[in-house]
């Protein structure tokens, strides 16, 4: 289970990899995601993680464009990735939006919510990375995979 | 998305190749399962073993349609899903919603 609040990794120094400005649509997400992956796979990151990290991204990315943007394609979502000295990979999405309580959202695993369309997102983050941290009433996700 | 449908004893067996997420490949799945129920067909096996990975948007259409097409007497059932999609179902809690095969023919016969 990911840690929501831990101390370990706020105040270790990384550095950047990529910071990608992603048009808000569907197309340009997967885009974003398949070059991140490559990127990490450069980095030799085990394929289970980068599995995890891709699909955590891609749940980050839609949320954005989707809530954030309004899928609004003239506006714009910024993906940052950035490693630490520990090897850690920290992702860091960001949308123009007016962002969102976390806390509030519903657990997707309940029965009655089983067969539902939609809302499993932001579970699925949670459950994938090692630390998930919604920043900036909400708008900005920081995630942690170590 | 590569989306490669055919037909086998009354059966719409639908062989997807490449992630399954928000965009192209979900609205194409989807438009390929609604022009199945829409001719008829409530009995539908779609084969992952080329597909890498599903999204919550994928995982979101597939009970979706589970549903509707057990509501009218039918079924759609899973064959081959990678390692990392049978952990991405386990932990939305929704694998053991699906019949999951290990190839097209057990899966078709299973509707016998």
């Amino acid at each position: 289970m990911p840690a929501e609040f831990p101390s370990s990794s706020k105040n270790v120094p990384s550095s950047q990899l990529l910071n990608l400005n992603i048009p808000a649509n569907s197309e340009a997400i997967a885009t974003a995601v398949d070059t991140i992956s490559e990127t990490l796979g450069q980095l030799n990151i085990p394929e289970q993680k980068r599995l995890e990290i891709g699909l955590a991204i891609q749940e980050a990315l839609a949320n954005a464009v989707v809530h954030g943007c309004k899928n609004d394609p003239s506006k714009h979502v910024r993906c940052q990735l950035e490693s630490d000295p520990l090897g850690r990979i920290l992702i860091i999405v960001t949308d123009p939006g007016p962002g969102f309580n976390a806390n509030l959202l519903s657990d997707p695993t309940a029965r009655e919510k089983l067969y539902g369309d939609h809302g499993r997102g932001v579970y699925l983050i949670r459950q994938l990375m090692d630390e998930v941290h919604f920043e900036r009433n909400g708008n900005q996700i920081r995630m942690w995979k170590y | 998305m590569d989306i490669n449908v055919r037909k086998r004893l009354q059966v719409q067996v639908i062989q997807l190749r490449g992630p399954l997420r928000l965009g192209d490949a979900v609205d194409g799945l989807r438009n390929t399962i609604e022009e199945a129920v829409g001719n008829g067909d409530t009995r539908i096996v779609i084969n992952l073993a080329e597909v890498p990975m599903i999204d919550s948007s994928g995982i979101g259409l597939l009970v979706r349609y589970l549903a509707s097409l057990k509501q009218r007497g039918g079924n759609l059932k899973l064959v081959q899903p990678s390692k990392f999609t049978v952990q991405t179902l386990r932990l939305l809690g929704v694998l053991n919603l699906f019949e999951v095969f290990g190839d097209d023919d057990a899966a078709v016969e299973s509707f016998a």
